[in-house]
């Protein structure tokens, strides 16, 4: 049995500790808000953090989740329901299309903000450059983003 | 009581004590707005939709008002990102005066009764005008084969301009008719002295109000009205406000469920993989280090793919990656990317100038470019494309006792139904398809193939199968947009105008009118395909064929006016002289980018203008070419798709489809070798990310509220050509074969 | 294989399902247990082996598999989603031809000595700011230790 701290709670999962933290968060623990893109890192729509870090949990064995606390997107709402200001900033900016890949654009985004509260174009663009949104909405993302960071919206990086 | 239906349309329908159905007895669009409903209705198979709770009614197949004066729009499309739900809801809910903020959004399960009539008509009658007399008529046999169609889908931008405009909005009508018919009843005043707003009637002469539940029963008791009147745009409180979309909060928090989430108690999971090459089947089958590996439950080879069935979809997928499979031999196993063009080019050669099949033919294209002064030709090459949705295929399917139940994110959920019935070999009455959110659609979850498998799976095992592919699988088995080989020639006169447009190209699908330009003013059109057997499997992809030909149009179009010495805008401002319409969506894009003013030193402007969907939409882009490879800065959308039902929505799927079309545009290339797709994921089919999105800027235009066009698809056929002229514009470099990838700018 | 191993795994060979209708059923059928049932051992593991260093490599070739997806280890191998990694020890960073690395990578100035390979595998973001390589591949120092003396062995004879 593997012991796992997914969302501040405490939980077990009998698993081969290969297997990705993304297989165990949406099959063993049934919270499917996580997504299954590409299973190489390309598209980070399988985003979580561990230990607030943004990692891709198609590519990181539960095992490397030991001792560490797993965020899921479901772990973004206030326990009260209360909507994270990037989620409220999204559903402002109306981001999402098909949504699919948002969990994890947002997870991402959530994580910038909390290592740089203000950051510029080229920081969205490093952190953010490794997500794909089929329905190209990445002009809103970047809005949404800056919307969350109190600044002004610009168009596009350079 | 019971009476028999006959208005003055002529076509007898039935209305019964507790139902209406009627084919044909209509109003205003020419199709059933009314399935009229009340609980206890023994042919009931809207009966779910009713079991929220007690003294609902269910007016007519497309509103239900309950006693909390709730209405709920029932949507026969579904939700892929392009806000087709709160759009339809907002039709519906203006015309009935509705409280928005107390409408909600149920979409309709896949049932014959709920086929969309409207697109039926677009598709086997486009452009024809009925007489009035024989709408009905007409009307119910288009049902009758929209029924057996199978056609409750959505796509081909429809769903706004044939759905909305003629069922949405004219239920929305019957129903406030109806429902002031029966206020007028109970409080015996005329009609005409009720006025509606909010979900609210009222009587300004007593100053009597109600909300509409008080009289919902009494009308369903109504007869629907022949034809109930449509609000113009002066009146729209509703059309036309970017109202906020009510599927996006659950995309925000992760509760939005995709068909890859379904859940069913004692579910398994497959992996699979399919003969690579089209045509293949698996030959031979070595599963001995498959069976010993963690959480595997069985393999199966299906003939034509192998199956791993195990407790998580990981393990079946470790386990399916050590099977060792070998396929049989094809005439496709040496077929590489040269082979297919090369033979595109062979059957264009053979067809020479009299073969292939007509397609349009006005004047004399032939002559025409014999005698001009300037004579320009062109050949262009586009190759095949992946959809490359979000969210891999996948279903999930049970059979057992002689019933199915399949879940999955479709575009067609009648299609699916009818798929899963005929691989279990059941009736589809037996089968009960649950529709979820799609993660992308683009025309790839219009196919029912993993429905196919998955169910035949699940047969095979007797329990609950989550069937997912992976990406390597998605990328291999996909039904792609084809690749297309396209000739021209254009013949001008001494003055550069465009006198001769001759074309042939390889294949066509659909719309028929892709390759046709009707809107420009060229004396000679002479235009034919010559179909070719491709390979792969193919299917629509965004915009289907108005993504080759936009391209293929828009780049021989400013061939044609860099030959007549012409600035690209005015050389098409001449072609479009006469049409208002056309002119102002081209002018308003040229104008909002500066169009003419100087820009820096290896930058260019393109422009391009493609009419699709029953919307019209020009486009320039921006461009600096000073670096290895094109970076595309800004673009300009001009659209004009009628009427705008949501600005904000509208606006995102041309942001949407621009995004879509640039991916295809810069990078986009399914290439063959061996027979076999050679790209397997991301990292070698490139996307467009943030750091290269350009920012877009849209103007929308309501050129005609009578005739609405589409939203989802329109935005993309002019972004590739008016990148690639914008290159031209830059660096007198011609591309006429995408990607730009191939090409070097160094 | 044992026995209880042979007797657990049943191979059907099925004909067309049951209606005329319904589409092909399996050509082969291999039912290895069925769902509720206890699971059989699971696949063997890297063979033991006498030479400690040996079984290191073995076990970092093993977890190269996770890294397989985008890099590729063989001489001379096509790059992938990430370069290839034919004798990268020792090498300076963003130096494998026809990579597009990111300019982060490109400007570090690092070595890919054993140690900057481990603290980079802990944490890119963190040593190479701006890299594309992915967080979290190898979380494991042990892995991470195996996974490089697996690296360091393609060069060595």
């Amino acid at each position: 049995m593997i012991k796992l701290n997914v969302n501040g709670q405490a939980r077990e999962v009998d698993v081969d500790p290969a297997t990705p933290i993304l297989w165990v968060v949406r099959e063993n623990l049934e919270m499917t808000g996580t997504k299954f893109g590409c299973g190489i890192a390309q598209c980070g729509a399988c985003t979580v953090h561990l230990d607030g870090k943004p990692v891709r949990s198609c590519s990181t064995p539960v095992s490397a989740a030991a001792g560490k606390a797993i965020t899921t997107i479901e772990g973004i709402t206030g326990e009260d329901g209360t909507l994270h200001r990037v989620q409220k900033a999204w559903i402002k900016a109306q981001v999402p299309q098909c949504g699919y890949c948002q969990s994890g654009q947002i997870m991402a985004a959530v994580a910038l903000l909390e290592k740089n509260p203000r950051p510029s174009d080229t920081q969205i663009d490093a952190a953010m450059a490794g997500h794909v949104c089929r329905c190209g909405m990445y002009n809103r993302i970047r809005q949404a983003i800056k919307a969350a960071a109190g600044q002004p919206a610009t168009e596009t990086a350079a | 009581m019971s009476r028999t239906e006959t208005d003055s349309t002529g076509k007898k329908g039935k209305w019964t004590r507790r139902a209406f159905i009627g084919a044909g007895v209509v109003a205003g669009g020419a199709l059933v707005v009314g399935v009229a409903v009340r609980q206890g209705n023994p042919i009931d198979r809207l009966g779910p939709l009713l079991a929220d709770g007690k003294d609902e009614q269910l007016l007519n197949a497309w509103v239900k008002v309950d006693a909390d004066n709730i209405v709920t729009a029932v949507i026969p499309h579904v939700e892929m990102g392009q806000g087709v739900y709160t759009a339809l809801a907002q039709m519906l809910a203006d015309e009935m005066d509705a409280d928005w903020s107390k409408v909600r959004i149920l979409e309709a399960p896949a049932d014959m009764q709920y086929v969309s009539d409207s697109i039926g008509r677009d598709f086997l009658l486009p452009d024809l005008e009925v007489p009035a007399l024989f709408e009905p008529t007409v009307a119910g046999g288009i049902l009758e084969l929209a029924q057996a169609m199978g056609l409750q889908f959505t796509g081909g931008s429809y769903s706004v301009r044939a759905t909305g405009q003629r069922a949405m909005r004219t239920a929305g009508a019957a129903a406030r008719e109806m429902l002031v018919a029966a206020a007028a009843s109970e409080w015996q005043v005329p009609a005409s002295e009720i006025t509606t707003a909010d979900s609210m009637f009222l009587h300004a002469e007593s100053g009597k109000s109600e909300p509409f539940s008080k009289f919902a029963l009494a009308a369903a008791e109504q007869s629907l009205p022949a034809k109930p009147r449509l609000k113009s745009p002066e009146n729209y409180r509703i059309m036309g406000q970017p109202k906020a979309r009510h599927d996006i909060p659950e995309k925000v928090d992760g509760s939005a469920i995709f068909g890859i989430d379904a859940k069913v108690p004692g579910m398994k999971y497959a992996a699979v993989k399919a003969a690579p090459v089209v045509g293949a089947t698996v030959a031979s089958m070595d599963a001995t280090t498959a069976k010993t590996m963690p959480g595997v439950l069985q393999i199966l080879n299906m003939g034509d793919f192998v199956a791993v069935v195990a407790d998580g979809y990981w393990q079946a997928q470790q386990a399916l990656n050590s099977i060792e499979t070998t396929y049989s031999k094809t005439e496709g196993d040496s077929l590489d990317q040269d082979a297919i063009f090369a033979r595109y080019a062979r059957y264009l050669d053979e067809a020479g100038e009299d073969d292939g099949d007509m397609e349009t033919e006005q004047g004399d294209a032939a002559k025409g470019f014999a005698e001009a002064a300037i004579k320009v030709e062109a050949e262009y090459k586009v190759p095949f494309l992946a959809h490359a949705t979000m969210e891999p295929m996948n279903c999930t399917a049970w059979v057992r006792d002689g019933k199915c139940d399949v879940w999955s994110g479709h575009q067609a959920p009648v299609n699916a139904r009818q798929a899963a019935a005929d691989a279990a070999g059941l009736a589809f009455e037996d089968v009960t398809y649950h529709n979820a959110y799609l993660g992308g659609g683009f025309g790839r979850r219009s196919e029912s193939d993993n429905i196919v498998m998955a169910t035949r799976i699940a047969k095979a095992t007797g329990y609950p199968v989550k069937m997912i592919w992976s990406r390597e699988e998605d990328m291999a088995q996909d039904h792609y947009r084809p690749s297309a080989t396209s000739r021209f020639r254009g013949g001008l006169d001494k003055y550069g105008k465009a006198v001769s447009w001759s074309n042939i190209h390889t294949h066509l699908f659909d719309p028929k009118d892709a390759p046709t330009v009707p809107y420009y003013n060229i004396a000679s059109h002479r235009i034919r395909k010559v179909d070719v057997p491709m390979q792969l499997r193919f299917g629509p992809w965004r915009s289907v064929d108005h993504s080759q030909h936009g391209f293929f149009i828009e780049s021989f179009v400013d061939e044609m006016a860099h030959a007549a010495g012409k600035d690209g805008y005015e050389f098409r401002r001449e072609l479009l002289a006469g049409s208002e319409r056309h002119l102002k969506v081209l002018d308003t894009a040229a104008k909002m980018s500066g169009w003419g003013n100087a820009l820096p030193e290896k930058h260019g402007r393109g422009i391009a203008f493609v009419p699709s969907f029953g919307s019209i939409v020009a486009q320039v882009a921006e461009v600096d070419m000073s670096g290895p490879k094109p970076r595309v800065k800004k673009v300009y959308v001009a659209a004009d798709p009628g009427f705008v039902i949501n600005p904000d929505g509208f606006t995102a799927q041309m942001e949407s489809a621009i995004a879509y079309g640039l991916t295809a545009a810069l990078y986009g290339e399914i290439t063959l070798g061996d027979g076999k797709v050679q790209q397997s994921n991301f990292h070698d089919y490139p996307m467009l990310r943030i750091n290269e999105m350009p920012a877009v800027e849209v103007a929308l235009i309501n050129g005609d509220h009578k005739h609405l066009g589409g939203g989802g698809e329109p935005g993309l056929p002019p972004i590739a050509p008016a990148v690639t002229n914008a290159i031209f514009a830059a660096t007198g470099k011609r591309i006429r074969e995408l990607p730009l990838s191939r090409h070097s700018f160094a | 294989m044992t026995t209880a191993r042979t007797l657990a795994c049943v191979t059907v060979f099925l004909l067309a399902g049951c209606s005329a209708d319904a589409a092909p059923g399996p050509v082969e059928q291999i039912i290895v247990r069925e769902p509720g049932a206890a699971p059989v051992a699971t696949g063997a593991t890297a063979a033991t082996d006498n030479d400690p260093a040996s079984a290191l490599i073995a076990e970092g070739k093993a977890a190269f598999a996770n890294c397989a997806a985008c890099h590729t280890i063989e001489k001379g191998a096509t790059n992938g989603a990430g370069p290839n990694l034919f004798g990268i020890v020792g090498k300076a960073a963003g130096a494998v031809t026809g990579f597009a690395y990111s300019d982060a990578l490109k400007a570090s100035g690092i070595i890919w000595t054993a140690t900057n390979l481990d603290s980079y595998l802990a944490d890119p973001a963190a040593k190479i700011p701006g890299t594309t390589m992915v967080a979290g591949a190898i979380a494991e120092p042990a892995k991470r230790e195996a996974v490089i003396a697996y690296l360091e062995s393609t060069t060595a004879n």
